[in-house]
Parts: structure tokens; C-alpha cells; sequence
């Protein structure tokens, strides 16, 4: 019997992506088959790559005390308020959990590390350097709404907003606040470019995800916020739920600063942590929303994962990876793939993963490409990973 | 709405801070900020400094060369407190134990390396080295991976109350069932780049600019340092029975909200506690927003502890700190309520049991 306290739902999303903003804009790009990944050398001087923008942010005001990070994020949060079908000051009580990578970095210049002082005494440079810490974004987010609850920042790197999602699940069980609004953004910056590029982890061109030819992998930009209660909060204010989040797990796998564990031994384990929590089996899920980056480490360990993880399934696990359309938003990531595994759940829809032909060989899993599969889909798993082995794995089932 | 009780216990405590690497509690004795040398300043300027040491030999076998400050101190730190808890990780399923690092500025030394590599050979041309160690995440993700620990690894930020989320964080993480030990850790390292901007914005004690003895007014004097918890479930049996307890967590909250009395109020049921511990930011003031609202909740029932001054100076990462400073400051036992507040940002309230 359900415990209506105890069950965590989704009642609002809120998306900012490479196709524009809200959930409709991003499912009516991902259904299109439309790739965002397109050449850009404007991001630093000398930089050429393939990258996926937002084009309805334009670039960083040198006054604002948002940065691109906190503007994201902002905006995918009213999005997810519009979206919940309820006004603002029905969020007055709301926590926020926002997970980012980037912070305020996108605002801050090579001119600083030479000169500090003077640099800050420029034009808007005291502001831009408020804006640093990672933290800055869920402050922005709360202050921008007037939201008054608990507010935290979460950063651990590519599995951040998957895991603020999770957190902010725990801290509706704990009772903390009534709604939480949870998610991740990241922009676009030349720092974290350069350091993906300097590690030589870029594709120069559209990433294969799962491809045994893949070269590596493609950074985005975006945001995206779930509106969280518990069921019986939802009840309470007659709130719509668009998704139950059933299942969350988090491991880690202690092994190296940047590499997965190639076997997947810490991912398998949070999947299978999660499958306990969710009392499902493997049997149960219907599409695995994927890491997937394209890199040569991680689509192997991942690929390993599900084999252990869904070892004894009767048919082969169906994944794909959305990062093959607009890349690789870090700390948004988690948080944009939880948004297209709830639309994939509403529609019944399983995405493909683009330019895949010729897939790792992975008899346990069904890698999905091609066209658009339909089909009833009561469970599926959104599965991220990030630098210092974090992972996190979400299960998300039907509201109905 | 009542939290559920958080019912955890602190068994372990290590530290990295001007007082040095230092396994449980620090010994009272006053302190003043040093001159910082680890950049060229035109004139004197000062900070509680943590000293330079060779984590080889405070835990031996620890490689940390091309690792941030902040990411030694964390390994450090957390190898001591575990070594105060008594816990021998051999015979601990360390897919049970999970990491929770509290952090405002993140690996802000290698940053700065990171934008003078790039300001030198150009954004094509940085480290690759050095930029997973740029992470704010990477302090964490270095304390399982040098420990093995296999369960969940967060790293959380608040503006004020960074360490109280932490703490926090980890006692949720235990009471879901999610962890049977949580490693809580909550600090900052100082760098050019984060007192440039302190001093820049007007927000430093006179006391960064001269010998003079610190005045209460007038701002504060940043400092550096990572302070580490064990933290254990209270009950499910999951305490060793030879396990020390320095304080049971029985419940937390914060939140943006302007009436944090209201709040607090329920999570005391009626009771006085017999210490309030301030925490806080700004300068160490006995009139602070934080005190007032410690004498309200107490009356004269209770025991006051102003915030510290080096614990003030790391902004919101000195919780953990201040509890250290506190717990070893007086002999006391009863009800004692760890509390912050921050303006128009709210506020942050641990209660804990003192054995």
C-alpha cells in the first residue's frame, strides 16, 4: 500500500535546453530527431569544437549580478512554477536544491589571476566575483522567486543535478519544507572548455555516444528545476503529478579522480540500489536514460554496468543517450535526462541515440537507434556519473 | 511542519586549522592571524593562517602533490577523525560509508593556477592536471577514494550555513538509510584571489592590517582550515559499544525564513537549552543578530557561546569549528543548540544532546 507521506512525486518541470525553453519545446526537438551539436569557435580565442548553445540567453552582462549559471537556472525555475499550474506564492515555503559545475566562472576573465585587486575594483568585477561559489545559484534562484525555505547548492561534477534531486527527495522525507524545487544548470565557459579539451575528452565533432568508433564527448549548456513533494502535499493543494520519483541511490567508486571504474562495479551498485528502494526488478524497467558522454572510458564502464546490473533480465535493456542531441551540460546534465526520462514516461516515447552504428558489444543491452520506439512505459531510470566516480541512478514511474 | 529527529552521534573528530593537524577537540589557547606570505601584498596583511606541514607525516602513506590545499587538509583531517572514532575501516563495509564535504570557495588555489596557466600559454594551452582538481568536488571525491569509501560522495554549499547543511545532509543521508557512517567535512582555503575580494569590498578587520589587538567592529579576519566529523546512527545498534560520543544531533532546520524563532521554537518542545553555540558571519560581535536571538530562545537559562573569531572567518564553512571550539571550551552536558543567522539569508539550528 502506498504510503502517501512517504511517496515523492513530480508536479512541475522546468526547462531551459539547446531547443528553447519548457518541456513541450524539448520534447518536440528530441521527437524531430533535431541535433543542436554545431561548430563554434566563439566561446575563447583559438577554440574550435562542437558545442550545443542556449540561444534564448543572450551573453553574460558584465553589471548583472547573475551570472549565465544563476540566469539559467532562474529561468528554468519559473519555468517549472508556470508549468506546475500554480503561482509563485504557492512556493513561499519551498526549499531549493541547485546543482552546478560552472558557478560564476563564465563572468570571470584570465585578468584576475594576474591582478585580483584591480580587477575587482573594474566595472561589476566585486559582483562577478559574488557570484563564484556554487552556492550562488540557489540563492539566486530563491531570491529571484522569494522563495523562503532550506536552500543548498550541490556540486559533484557531471552527476550533480541527478543527485540534487535525490538530496532534495531525502529532505522531503525529513520534512524539511512542503515543495522542493530541485534541478541543476550549467552554462557554456571557456574554463571548463579548455579543461575538457586540455584532457583531450572533446569529439571536434557530433559525439557517438556507445559507438564503437566514438571520439569523445560534446559540452552543452542548460538547466532544467523539478518541482518536488511528497504525494500527500500534492493531494493536499490538488497539484497535478506529471511522475512519481520511486527510486534514488547514490555510490561512489572510489577509484580515480577522472576515470570510471572500468568494470561499473560503483554504478551497478547504485542501480541495483535503487531498483531495491523502488522494490523493482530489473524486469521492471521499461528505458534506461544513459550517461552516455562518448568518451572511450565511460561508455565501456557504463556498458559493463547494465550487463551486471540487469544480469538475468529476459530481454536486453533498452538505452540511449540524449547527450548524442545537445551534449554534455555537466552539472545540468542529471537534471535535464531526469526532464527527458518523465517526458519519455508521458509520451512513450524511447528516444535513439544519434549516430550510432555500430554499437559496443553489450548482448544484455538493446542500444536504441534509429527511429523513435512507442510504447507504454511505466518505469524508466535516468543514470549519471561524474569526475571522482560519483554516481547517482533516478527511477521514475507513471503517475498513473 | 516537525522534522523527523535526526538521532545521530559524533564518535570521531579531526581537524587541519591554524591550530595545526589535530585529532579531536582543540585545546583552548588564544590565537592570532599571521602574516601571509604565500603571495606578495604591498603592505602587511594578515589572516589565521594554517601553517605548511607534510601530510606524509601526519598520515603516512598520503600522496598529495599535485593536490589543492584544500584537498590535503580534507584527506588529512578525515584520516584523523576517523582514527578518533576508533573506526577501523578494514571492518567496516565501506559501500556503507558516505562523504559530505561543505565547501564556499571549492579548490580556489588551483583555480587561480588554472586562470594563470591560461593567462600564460593561452585557454588552449592550460594543464590538464590541473583541472580536475579545480572541482569543488575534488576535496571529497579524494577522501573515498584514498579510504575506499564507496557510498554516496556530496558536496553541498550555502552561502552562511555551509558546514549546519552539511551536518545536516549527512544526518539525513544516515536516517534513510542511505549510510551507516557519514565522513562530514566542512572548510575553505585561502587565496590571493578570495582576499582581494574581501579586502576590495571593505568587509576586513582592521586587525588584517596591523598588529593591533582585534576589535569587535569593523569587520572580520578571514581564515583557513577544514574541520571533519564521524557521525554514526544513534540507534538501529549501529554505535560500537566502545564508541565515544561527543554529541548526539537530535534534530536540524534551516531556511530563508525572516522569523526563524518560530521555527525553532518546536524543535526545542518546550525545553531550555543549557548552551547556545553562536556560529556566524561577520565580525565577532556580542550584540550580533545571532547572539540576540540566542538570549530570546534562552532567557538566562542558558550558557552563551559567542562566535570565535578564526571559526567567523571562514565564512559559511565554520560550523563545525565553531562546535569543535565549543565542546572544548567548557565542561557542560544537557540540551545545547548550535545556531546561526544571517540577515535576510535566514538561519540555521542544530540541536544536540552533550553527554
Amino acid at each position: 500500500m502506498t504510503d502517501i507521506h512517504k511517496t515523492i512525486v513530480v508536479t512541475g518541470v522546468g526547462v531551459v535546453s539547446p531547443y528553447g525553453i519548457g518541456l513541450d519545446c524539448l520534447q518536440a526537438g528530441l521527437l524531430s530527431g533535431k541535433c543542436c551539436l554545431a561548430p563554434t569557435k566563439d566561446v575563447y580565442p583559438g577554440f574550435e569544437g562542437t558545442t550545443a548553445q542556449v540561444r534564448a540567453l543572450a551573453a553574460d552582462d558584465d553589471r548583472s549580478r547573475y551570472s549565465r549559471t544563476d540566469l539559467l537556472a532562474i529561468m528554468a525555475a519559473q519555468d517549472a512554477i508556470a508549468n506546475s499550474g500554480c503561482d509563485s506564492s504557492a512556493f513561499r515555503e519551498s526549499g531549493i536544491v541547485m546543482a552546478n559545475t560552472v558557478g560564476g566562472l563564465t563572468g570571470i576573465d584570465t585578468g584576475i589571476a594576474k591582478d585580483p585587486a584591480a580587477w575587482y575594483r573594474r566595472s561589476g568585477g566585486l559582483l562577478r566575483g559574488a557570484s563564484y561559489p556554487f552556492a550562488h545559484v540557489a540563492d539566486a534562484v530563491g531570491d529571484r522567486l522569494g522563495v523562503r525555505g532550506p536552500r543548498c547548492a550541490i556540486s559533484v561534477a557531471c552527476a550533480s543535478g541527478a543527485m540534487a534531486i535525490a538530496l532534495a527527495a531525502n529532505m522531503l522525507l525529513d520534512g524539511a519544507a512542503p515543495i522542493i524545487l530541485a534541478g541543476g544548470s550549467d552554462p557554456l565557459c571557456a574554463f571548463t572548455l579548455s579543461g575538457f579539451n586540455s584532457l583531450r575528452a572533446l569529439d571536434p565533432n557530433p559525439c557517438s555516444p556507445f559507438d564503437q568508433n566514438r571520439n569523445g564527448l560534446n559540452l552543452g549548456e542548460g538547466s532544467a528545476v523539478l518541482v518536488l513533494e511528497t504525494l500527500a502535499g500534492a493531494i493536499s493543494r490538488n497539484a497535478s503529478v506529471m511522475a512519481v520519483l520511486r527510486g534514488w541511490a547514490m555510490t561512489n567508486d572510489a577509484f580515480h579522480p577522472t576515470a570510471p571504474q572500468k568494470q561499473g562495479v560503483g554504478l551497478a551498485d547504485c542501480i541495483k540500489l535503487s531498483m531495491e528502494m523502488a522494490a523493482v526488478r530489473g524486469d521492471d524497467i521499461g528505458y534506461v536514460n544513459a550517461h552516455g558522454t562518448g568518451t572511450p572510458l565511460n561508455d565501456i564502464a557504463e556498458a559493463n554496468a547494465y550487463e551486471a546490473a540487469f544480469r538475468g533480465r529476459k530481454n536486453p535493456i533498452p538505452v540511449s543517450s540524449t547527450k548524442s542531441y545537445f551534449g554534455h551540460c555537466l552539472g545540468a546534465a542529471g537534471a535535464l535526462e531526469a526532464a527527458i526520462t518523465i517526458m519519455a514516461i508521458r509520451s512513450g516515447t524511447l528516444l535513439p541515440t544519434l549516430r550510432l552504428s555500430d554499437p559496443i558489444e553489450s548482448p544484455g543491452v538493446d542500444w536504441l537507434r534509429g527511429e523513435v520506439k512507442r510504447q507504454p512505459l511505466p518505469l524508466a531510470m535516468s543514470v549519471s556519473s561524474g569526475f571522482g566516480g560519483s554516481n547517482t541512478v533516478l527511477i521514475f514511474g507513471s503517475a498513473r | 511542519m516537525t522534522p523527523n529527529s535526526l538521532a545521530v552521534t559524533i564518535t570521531g573528530i579531526g581537524s587541519v586549522s591554524p591550530y595545526g593537524p589535530l585529532t579531536g577537540l582543540i585545546p583552548q589557547s588564544p590565537l592570532e592571524p599571521g602574516i601571509i606570505t604565500a603571495w606578495t601584498t604591498a603592505e602587511l596583511r594578515r589572516a589565521f593562517l594554517v601553517q605548511p606541514f607534510r601530510p606524509a607525516s601526519v598520515v603516512p602513506g598520503l600522496k598529495t602533490r599535485r593536490l589543492d590545499r584544500l584537498s590535503a587538509w580534507a584527506l588529512v583531517a578525515s584520516s584523523l577523525a576517523i582514527q578518533d572514532a576508533g573506526i577501523d575501516l578494514n571492518q567496516v563495509d565501506r559501500s556503507r560509508v558516505a562523504v559530505v564535504f561543505a565547501t564556499a570557495f571549492g579548490c580556489v588555489e588551483l583555480t587561480e593556477a588554472f586562470y594563470l596557466s591560461a593567462a600564460a600559454n593561452s585557454w588552449n594551452g592550460t594543464d590538464p592536471s590541473t583541472f580536475p582538481e579545480t572541482l569543488p568536488s575534488a576535496p571529497a571525491s579524494h577522501v573515498s577514494m584514498f579510504h575506499g569509501l564507496r557510498g554516496p560522495n556530496v558536496t553541498v554549499s550555502n552561502k552562511y550555513f555551509a558546514g549546519e547543511t552539511a551536518l545536516i545532509q549527512a544526518a539525513s543521508l544516515l536516517r534513510n538509510g542511505q549510510a551507516d557512517i557519514a565522513i562530514v567535512l566542512a572548510g575553505d582555503a585561502l587565496a590571493r584571489t578570495l582576499y582581494s575580494w574581501y579586502e576590495v569590498a571593505g568587509l576586513l578587520s582592521p586587525a588584517c592590517y596591523n598588529s593591533e589587538p582585534m576589535s569587535e567592529a569593523g569587520g572580520f579576519i578571514p581564515s583557513e582550515g577544514v574541520a571533519a566529523f564521524v557521525m554514526e546512527l544513534s540507534d538501529r545498534g549501529a554505535i560500537r559499544s566502545d564508541a565515544r560520543s561527543y554529541a548526539r544531533i537530535r534534530s536540524g532546520r534551516w531556511a530563508t525564513a525572516s522569523q526563524p524563532a518560530e521555527i525553532i521554537g518546536p524543535m526545542l518542545d518546550g525545553s531550555v537549552p543549557s548552551l547556545i553555540v553562536c556560529s556566524g558571519n561577520g565580525a565577532p560581535c556580542a550584540t550580533s543578530p545571532t547572539t540576540e536571538l540566542a538570549r530570546a530562545i534562552s532567557g538566562d537559562g542558558a550558557g552563551i557561546i559567542l562566535p570565535q573569531p578564526f571559526a567567523i572567518g571562514l565564512a559559511g564553512t565554520g560550523a563545525l569549528f565553531h562546535l569543535i571550539l565549543a565542546l572544548g571550551s567548557r565542561p557542560n552536558n544537557g540540551q545545547a543548540l548550535l545556531l546561526a543567522t544571517a540577515a535576510a539569508s535566514g538561519f540555521a539550528a542544530l540541536l544536540l544532546e552533550l553527554p
